[in-house]
């Protein structure tokens, strides 16, 4: 009887001593969450603080980030979203940081896939806002210098010109972030492509007597004697 | 009929014989290809539990010559506001309505705000510049009309006639002001006949010969709050937020083009909304505080044009002003006697008074701060500081609208 006891009692034991090694990592990392909970409100408030002290909404709605928010239909301040995007992603680090804490295998290497994605996440992020500065920048200098020229597309010309560039900052952030690399890169390669060959051929083909009357005017010889003006102005 | 006398420095065009509407609108259709037209309509929510826009809605059904109607209603709940997305739907052009009350609104102010571009408190300047925003924002009309959703005697045709002279590619005007008599079983338009009118005479009187005061004195009505405009104009004219909305776009107007390119129309046979209250004793509220912001308008635009003011010129206005009113309410009294008319003089005259009193008090205010209330920025400005604004205003009645 006291062996069948013992026979239920065993496993029981086992599971309540692995507990009892559990535990303290349990414990660990509840007080890492509530700790990285707190410091990523703390950080919230002072990263709004210091948003709102240096302009950002003013900047951010200048720089046509804020129209950016409003296509992604988000009609918070730029402030707020920046501060909302830092928290969370404090949060997950928290989360992430408080899961090693647990000492489990597979969580230990789902924390260290993260956090070894983290440094392409951050300059995926560089390259998207940076590159959305550089290409409003290029379509803008793009829709001055056509309007100046008294070109009708102006505006059609300068958002071509913004889309393309977009394009390829869309795709150098894809492959950053590693999602379909070939794909992005195949996808990005037969459109950016095709889009210049189609130009190279609508031009070719529509310039084709403009280009001849350009190389006859500069290369062609005539054959006729220029005879030098008499007329002179002074 | 009216007589077919010019007024002033402006083309005044009357109602002469009985002109056909089908003709007028007609000829509307074959110009909106050139010039398609745009209608702004500011409301309040209240306005719709009211008798006059039925009224204007089914009227506004049969119009064909329309590009769009955009409608900035104000005081609205998000239920409110599908409500009127329903209520508006008979209308043939397509409606945009502006939720001025919503998020995303709310939100286009704010970064307006935090820009140092202040579009004012609510009320019919700022929603009647947000609507030419966004009609600027679209880029699909050349003409905006405006006119306000109480009038309980609407018809097609004042609209027909108030879009005319703007939407014709023949006539050269860039702004048109609607003009009728404010005449039921008496006469109304008080602030009109007993303020503007004797007030504008009587600084040309003290000040001289003055263009603005001419260009004022040629409007046969010139509170009337329905008007047309080249979207050019609504791009550089500036508008105040207070009650002085109209006397001071006018004054824009006066500064931004030639007094040959504005003109008046003969809109409206019959004319009736609703009434302000007198509120004599209080300066913040209703007729008193209309014609002190009317007032204060026109002493700053004839002090940014180098007139000088002066506590005694103030002095004598006051007294020029009241021999004036007095002489204009006999005129009235006269011809409204003539024509059968209840004409209450001890009213007209406690009117007289306390408009004497707004005068006062509108010298006391500009004495001390000339500035004054900065009007609404134009939407060049707004563009300048921020180059996205159309785009965001765009985005935020289009989702709104969804």
């Amino acid at each position: 009887m006291m062996e069948f006891l013992e026979m239920m009692l065993q496993p029981l034991q086992e599971v309540f001593a692995k507990f009892n090694a559990f535990l303290p990592n349990l414990l660990a990392m509840l007080v890492i969450l509530a700790v990285g909970i707190l410091l990523a409100r703390v950080l919230r408030t002072l990263l709004l603080k210091f948003l709102a002290t240096v302009g950002f909404d003013s900047w951010s709605d200048r720089m046509g980030f804020t129209t950016l928010l409003r296509k992604g239909d988000l009609w918070m301040k730029p402030a707020a979203v920046l501060a909302s995007l830092v928290f969370w992603l404090l949060i997950i680090v928290t989360l992430m940081v408080g899961l090693g804490a647990l000492n489990v295998a597979t969580i230990d290497n789902m924390v260290a896939q993260f956090f070894s994605y983290l440094p392409r996440m951050f300059s995926a992020a560089v390259i998207l806002v940076l590159g959305y500065v550089v290409a409003s920048f290029i379509s803008r200098a793009v829709l001055i210098t056509a309007v100046n020229g008294g070109h009708h597309y102006a505006k059609l010309f300068a958002e071509a010109v913004r889309a393309l560039l977009m394009l390829m900052i869309l795709a150098m952030v894809m492959e950053q972030l590693q999602i379909a690399t070939n794909i992005v890169l195949a996808a990005f390669s037969i459109l950016f492509g095709g889009i210049v060959i189609a130009l190279a051929i609508a031009f070719g083909v529509g310039g084709i007597g403009a280009a001849r009357r350009i190389i006859e005017k500069e290369f062609v010889d005539d054959g006729t004697d220029k005879t030098p003006d008499d007329i002179e102005h002074l | 009929m009216s007589d077919f006398y010019q007024t002033g420095i402006i083309t005044t065009l009357h109602q002469l014989g009985q002109p056909s509407l089908e003709r007028l609108e007609s000829e509307l259709l074959g110009f909106s290809k050139m010039r398609p037209i745009a209608l702004v309509l500011p409301a309040l929510y209240s306005e719709f539990e009211g008798p006059a826009m039925p009224g204007i809605v089914q009227e506004l059904a049969k119009v064909k010559y329309l590009n769009e109607v955009v409608l900035v209603l104000d005081q609205a709940s998000e239920d409110d506001f599908r409500r009127v997305r329903e209520f508006m739907a008979p209308i043939q052009a397509p409606v945009r309505i502006i939720h001025n009350k919503g998020k995303r609104i709310s939100e286009v102010y704010e970064t307006l705000k935090r820009n140092g571009l202040d579009a004012g408190p609510q009320g019919k300047g700022r929603s009647a510049w947000l609507a030419y925003g966004y009609v600027l924002a679209r880029g699909q009309s050349d003409v905006i009309a405006l006119h306000d959703c109480d009038i309980v005697t609407y018809s097609r045709e004042l609209l027909a006639r108030l879009c005319y002279p703007i939407a014709n590619p023949n006539l050269n005007y860039v702004f048109c002001k609607g003009y009728y008599s404010r005449v039921t079983n008496k006469m109304n338009g008080r602030v009109t006949r007993l303020l503007i009118t004797p007030l504008v005479r009587s600084l040309q009187q003290l000040v001289g010969q003055h263009g603005f005061l001419d260009f004022i004195d040629s409007f046969r009505y010139t509170l009337a709050g329905e008007f047309s405009m080249s979207t050019d104009l609504a791009r550089i004219n500036r508008i105040p937020s207070d009650w002085g909305l109209e006397v001071g776009s006018l004054a824009e107007v006066y500064r931004n083009y030639s007094p040959r390119r504005v003109c008046q129309v003969d809109i409206a046979t019959t004319y009736e909304h609703k009434h302000q209250q007198l509120s004599a004793e209080d300066a913040e509220k209703g007729l008193m505080k209309m014609s002190v912001d009317i007032c204060k308008s026109i002493f700053r635009t004839l002090a940014s044009d180098g007139a000088v003011f002066s506590e005694g010129l103030f002095r004598s206005l006051s007294v020029t002003y009241l021999r004036q009113a007095e002489d204009t309410l006999m005129k009235y009294e006269a011809d409204a006697m003539i024509n059968g008319l209840t004409f209450d003089r001890h009213e007209e005259a406690k009117a007289v008074e306390a408009f004497t009193r707004a005068i006062a008090v509108a010298a006391q205010m500009f004495v001390e701060n000339p500035m004054g209330n900065p009007l609404i920025p134009n939407w060049n400005r707004v563009s300048a500081a921020i180059p996205d604004i159309f785009e965001m205003l765009r985005l935020a009645v289009d989702a709104d609208n969804k």
